[in-house]
Parts: C-alpha cells; sequence; structure tokens
C-alpha cells in the first residue's frame, strides 16, 4: 500500500492540488465519506471559534466576578418565549444565561473552545513526539531497547488511563493549573503512539528498500527519517485524530474533578464541574448544558474524522468499496 | 481446550508488570509535593512534633530501605493506615468497604453495555449501508464522543429533576432505611435481606422496600456508564461482524445450501465475537475510569470518589492503596480476557 501511495503522490506532483487528491486513494477515499466531512467541518469551526474568541474576548472580562454588571444566575434570554422567568433585558440577551459569579455564560464558552484546542493540540502534539520517537527506535534496534521500552510501556498501561493520570497530577504543584493535566496526559498516551507505532515501522522495516538503501550504506538516522516515518505517517495520523477527541475528553475531565483548570478559567470541563456542583439540584440547567454541548460537539467532529481516516486507510475495505 | 501451560506463563508474565506497577506508584508518591508527616500533624504542629511522625512513619529511613519496605507491604496487599480521611483505619479496610460500590456499578454499566451493544453491532452489520446501520453508527459514536460528566449531568437533570422517575444521588434512601452490609454490594445485599426477611415471617412486600430504593438508585448511574459502554460494543462488533461475513467459509456454507440466518449464527456470530471479547476486557479500564466521574456526578461514595478525596488532602497510604488495587483489577481483567480469547481461538497459544 505504501509504495502505491508513493507512485501516486509523484504521479499527482504534475497534475496540481485536484489531481493530486483524485491520485491519492487515502484522500480521494476520505473525501467521498460524507461523516468524516462533517467531523472536519465541526472541527474547523470549533477551531475558528478558537481563534476568534482568543482574538475579540475580553479574557479579563469572563473571568472575573461581574455582579453589578450582570445578574447572577439568569437564564437564557429566549427561555421567556417558554413562560420562563429570566433576568434577561431580551430574548437575544444571554443566549447561554448567566452563572453564579453573574458572569455571562456564552462568551466564557466560546473562550473554552481556544482551551480545548490548545491544550489539546499540546497533549496530542507531545505524545505523539514522545511515541512517534520511542516506537521507531524500539522497532529498529530491537533486542535490549524494544525490550526495556515496551516492557516500560507495558507497565503505563497497567493501569486504567484516567486513574493514572490522576495520580500523575499529584506529582505536580497546584498552581501549574492546566498544564499539570497536560504533564500527566502526555505521560499517559505515550504509550499508547508507541505501541502502534512500533507496529507499523516493524512492518515497514520488513519492505525491501529497506534493505536496499541499509545496503547502499545509509546510516541508522537517515533509515529512520527518510524511508521509516514517512511510511508510518497514515497510522500516526489516524491516531492522532482519535486521540484527540479523548485528550479533550480527559483535560476537561480533571478539571471536571479539580485537578486541572484554575478556578475561574474558562475551560469547559471547570465550567461544567461548577455547573453541575451549584446549579444542577436548583435547575439552573444552562450553566452545565452549553459548555458540554460544545465539548461533546468538538470530540464528536474528531472522532468522526478519525473513523473516517482509518476506513479510508484500511485496504479491506476499499477493496470492498471498490 | 486452553493449556495450564500457557495460563502459567501468562502469570509469570505478569510478575515484572506488577513490580513496575508497584514501582511506579512508589515513584508518584515520593515526587509528589508536601510532606505526609505534615499532612497527619497538621499546620500548627511545630517542627519537632513533624520530625516524630516521620521517625513513627520510617520516613527518615533511606529511600531504598522505604522502597523495599513498600514492596514487601504491596506484596502483602498491606498499604498501612489511612492519615486524615478514616484516620487509623486500615486502607485494605477502608478498600474493602468501597471497592464493592465501584465494582456494583461497573459490572451493572458493563451489564447494559454488553446486553444493548452486541444484537445494536450485529443488526448494523446485517443491514451495512442502510438507514438503520447509519443511524446506529451516528448513535455510537455520539456515544462515544458524549462525556460521561456531561450525560450524567443531563440523565439526572431530565429524569430525576424534570421528571421525577428516579433519585438524584446516592444508593438508597437512607432517610427510610439503613441496611447492614453483607457484601457491599447494595442491590445484593438489600435483596438477601429482604429474602431472609420473607423466610422467617413470611412474604412483604415491605420486606423488599430497601431492595427497590437500591435498584431504583442504581438506574441512572448504571445507565450513564452503560450508554458509554455500549456504544464502544456496538462498534466493535460492527466491524468485527463485517470482516467475518466476507470471509470464504461463510460463502462456502451459504453455497453448501444452508440457511442465511443459521450461517450467520453459527459460523458468523461466533468467529466475530473473538475480538470483540478483548475490546470488553480493554474497556474495563475506560469503565473504571468512567465509575470515577460517575460516582462523583450521583454523589456515591465508591473507590473513585474516595481516590479523589485522597489525592486533594494527600492521603498518600489511600491514593497508593487505591492506585494499586485499580492496576492490579485491571491486570486481571485482561489476563482473564487473554485466557478467553485463547480458548475462543486456540490458534493464539502457539
Amino acid at each position: 500500500m505504501s509504495a502505491e501511495t508513493e507512485t501516486g503522490t509523484r504521479a499527482g506532483r504534475d497534475r496540481g492540488l485536484l489531481g493530486r487528491v483524485r491520485a491519492s486513494p487515502f484522500l480521494s477515499e476520505l473525501l467521498s465519506n460524507r461523516l468524516a466531512l462533517v467531523g472536519l467541518s465541526i472541527i474547523l469551526v470549533v477551531v475558528t471559534v478558537a481563534v476568534y474568541a482568543r482574538a475579540f474576548v475580553d479574557f479579563e472580562t469572563i473571568t472575573r466576578v461581574q455582579f453589578g454588571a450582570n445578574p447572577p444566575r439568569a437564564a437564557p434570554g429566549w427561555m421567556a418565549l417558554f413562560g420562563t422567568e429570566t433576568q434577561a433585558a431580551g430574548l437575544l440577551h444571554y443566549p447561554f444565561g448567566t452563572d453564579g459569579q453573574a458572569r455571562d455564560i456564552l462568551p466564557r464558552v466560546l473562550y473554552g473552545a481556544w482551551y480545548a484546542m490548545l491544550y489539546g493540540t499540546i497533549t496530542v502534539g507531545i505524545s505523539t513526539v514522545a511515541g512517534v520517537g520511542l516506537g521507531t527506535l524500539a522497532a529498529y534496534y530491537g533486542d535490549v531497547t524494544d525490550n526495556v521500552v515496551m516492557r516500560t510501556m507495558d507497565v503505563l498501561l497497567a493501569f486504567p488511563s484516567l486513574l493514572l493520570a490522576l495520580a500523575l497530577v499529584a506529582i505536580f504543584p497546584d498552581d501549574l493549573g492546566l498544564w499539570r493535566a497536560v504533564a500527566a496526559l502526555t505521560l499517559v498516551y505515550t504509550p499508547r503512539f508507541a505501541r502502534v507505532i512500533r507496529g507499523a515501522a516493524l512492518a515497514v522495516l520488513e519492505d525491501e528498500y529497506v534493505d536496499a538503501t541499509v545496503a547502499l550504506g545509509a546510516r541508522d538516522p537517515r533509515v529512520l527519517v527518510r524511508h521509516v516515518l514517512p511510511n508510518c505517517l497514515a497510522p500516526i495520523t489516524v491516531q492522532s485524530t482519535l486521540n484527540f477527541g479523548l485528550a479533550i475528553i480527559d483535560l476537561a475531565a480533571l478539571s471536571f474533578l479539580g485537578f486541572g483548570a484554575a478556578a475561574g478559567t474558562p475551560s469547559w470541563g471547570l465550567m461544567l464541574s461548577n455547573g453541575v456542583e451549584r446549579g444542577l439540584l436548583t435547575g439552573e440547567w444552562w450553566w452545565s448544558f452549553f459548555p458540554g454541548f460544545f465539548l461533546a460537539v468538538t470530540v464528536l467532529g474528531f472522532n468522526l474524522l478519525g473513523d473516517g481516516m482509518r476506513d479510508a486507510l484500511d485496504p479491506r475495505m476499499r477493496e470492498a468499496i471498490d | 481446550m486452553v493449556s495450564l501451560r500457557f495460563v502459567a506463563k501468562r502469570l509469570l508474565l505478569l510478575v515484572p508488570v506488577l513490580f513496575g506497577v508497584a514501582t511506579l506508584v512508589f515513584a508518584i508518591l515520593h515526587l509528589s509535593p508536601g510532606n505526609p508527616a505534615r499532612v497527619i500533624a497538621g499546620n500548627r504542629a511545630s517542627e519537632e512534633f513533624v520530625r516524630q511522625i516521620e521517625r513513627e512513619l520510617g520516613l527518615d529511613d533511606p529511600i531504598w530501605v522505604q522502597y523495599g519496605r513498600f514492596l514487601a507491604d504491596a506484596a502483602q496487599l498491606e498499604f498501612g493506615e489511612s492519615y486524615t480521611i478514616q484516620r487509623d483505619t486500615a486502607v485494605r479496610e477502608i478498600l474493602r468497604n468501597k471497592l464493592p460500590v465501584t465494582l456494583e456499578l461497573a459490572i451493572y454499566g458493563q451489564l447494559i453495555g454488553i446486553l444493548l451493544g452486541l444484537p445494536l453491532g450485529i443488526l448494523s452489520a446485517i443491514k451495512q449501508d442502510t438507514l438503520t446501520d447509519h443511524l446506529t453508527r451516528v448513535g455510537a459514536l455520539s456515544g462515544i464522543s458524549v462525556p460521561i460528566f456531561w450525560s450524567g449531568p443531563l440523565a439526572i437533570l431530565l429524569f430525576a429533576q424534570f421528571l421525577g422517575w428516579f433519585p438524584t444521588s446516592g444508593r438508597i434512601n437512607s432517610q427510610a432505611f439503613s441496611i447492614e452490609p453483607i457484601t457491599g454490594v447494595i442491590t445484593l445485599d438489600t435483596f438477601v435481606r429482604g429474602v431472609e426477611a420473607t423466610l422467617s415471617n413470611g412474604f412483604a412486600v415491605s420486606d423488599f422496600a430497601p431492595f427497590f430504593s437500591a435498584v431504583e438508585h442504581m438506574v441512572l448511574p448504571a445507565a450513564t456508564i452503560g450508554i458509554y459502554s455500549m456504544a464502544l460494543i456496538s462498534r466493535m462488533m460492527r466491524s468485527s461482524m463485517l470482516e467475518v461475513i466476507r470471509q470464504d467459509y461463510i460463502r462456502t456454507a451459504r453455497a453448501k445450501g444452508q440457511g442465511a440466518k443459521i450461517t450467520l449464527m453459527k459460523h458468523g456470530l461466533r468467529n466475530a465475537l473473538i475480538p470483540v471479547v478483548t475490546v470488553i476486557g480493554i474497556q474495563f479500564g475506560t469503565l473504571l475510569g468512567g465509575a470515577v466521574l460517575t460516582e462523583t456526578v450521583f454523589g456515591i461514595g465508591g473507590i473513585g470518589t474516595l481516590l479523589v478525596q485522597a489525592i486533594e488532602v494527600g492521603d498518600y497510604p489511600v491514593v497508593q492503596g487505591t492506585v494499586l488495587t485499580f492496576a492490579f483489577l485491571f491486570t486481571l481483567v485482561n489476563l482473564g480476557v487473554d485466557i478467553t480469547y485463547s480458548y475462543l481461538d486456540p490458534r493464539i497459544q502457539q
């Protein structure tokens, strides 16, 4: 399959972008998958919202307690349509309501997208790089290196992931806020990447062109970087995409349990936690509903795209469709 | 048949992993900031008193002495006494009380997941690319995308607050009933007590009132975990079934004139179930993580809420005991999965 992709892209180079997409069985397969496209669109929207919020929403205002400026625990303005009493001035006022600190929830939820994308990217990015490094080294050098690396990974994989993250979070001081959740989750995810990449790299190493390169006198780094890694890109991308959704959930989960974002921070997990703790039994549903909804939709986007990518990569699926 | 050799080999392989697990937990706790002696003594205690506690706990010994002692204790499932949460109570005792609570939740959740997930996955595969299939797939994908700490609160809002069908939190109506625990599994205990009362005084519905209360409290949390687990299982079942349907032996069976349904059940399902068993085992870990969140949302005092509380206050022996127990359980489940797998697919053993 890798050889096929290789010739595909080479032929596509002369045909411009569209030609290249058509020539790549992976991309054309992916782009004909409607659900994957829905996922991609969701991610693009979330990224846009995240960048917009970072640029135009005043962080200071949405973090601070807002008594005086807004009524606390106000129902969304449009709920007046359903006969609910609300302190909002009009139907479009406070569309997501306000929380116990009298903060408008809408800009906070929008800003939460920035948090989710930023910290999600960092978590997945570091664990991908670490996992790729460890996985390829283990596969390439085999023997002792392989055993040491993979047995260490086995130990990390012996814990249920959220629990290991919880235990690891305890190592880092409180004032690190979300960063300690990032650090803990990076350690939790790295073994998964390492295992997948090791498998992929082992398969690539079986290929004859690797033997040929070695016979031609290429050194280890060159073989690894120029030949093994590019041919492992596909499984790496799929794993990262699927893990991205998980990372966003787990980051929020740690914040929800009180081991992530610092008080007041507009992170979805923390907003949900406050909403559940203080607004659930009093019926102020909007407080926890909106952050959770955005969180779930974002994760769905990554899962849809990741699923589509995996299907597009699986040659058996392609055969069945052809 | 599963050979004894295979099982023995798997068990032996567990030893280094568990050793590594224990070492990691020891390392985590020693890297954590904060002095346990200070936690016990409290903030206002004198420096001298803190030193004295350090000596009593052996915290002034060299690190390798502490490590050796820790390993020896862990091997005997001895985790010391709680510092603050239940002062001077053996961690083992605390875990014995809390573990059944979490296991009960996880097992009911898993059962819901299996009972709904398998049929849905099979249905989706048989009806590939129909509306049923699309709906099931999108439903399953949504199921794994919705975090438990959002679906749980939503369930409380809708079914407990708005419709009033179920209680909002807890394990039983504790104001009305007090139940002397037998196993700690509340639905079982209340049922046994009901049967006992029936045997001694004859049947009365009121004898089973605590049982009904316990079941009522279990519905929402178990369903919250169960839906997540259902989504995972149905996805796996679908793809596994699709793969099996394309195999030559299925075509052969059909060519011999065997009916579609019988082929599917006799040859398809049996083989398709093999990888699903693995997924069910692996996701038991996810389920345990889910139990931590579910317990928090529904105010259930299990091992998950215990861990969160212990980390917050720095009760190290409890953290140690809880994390090790979770890892041990998870490893055991995976061993069970390996053995089941090799029973279902004897090729694995070679």
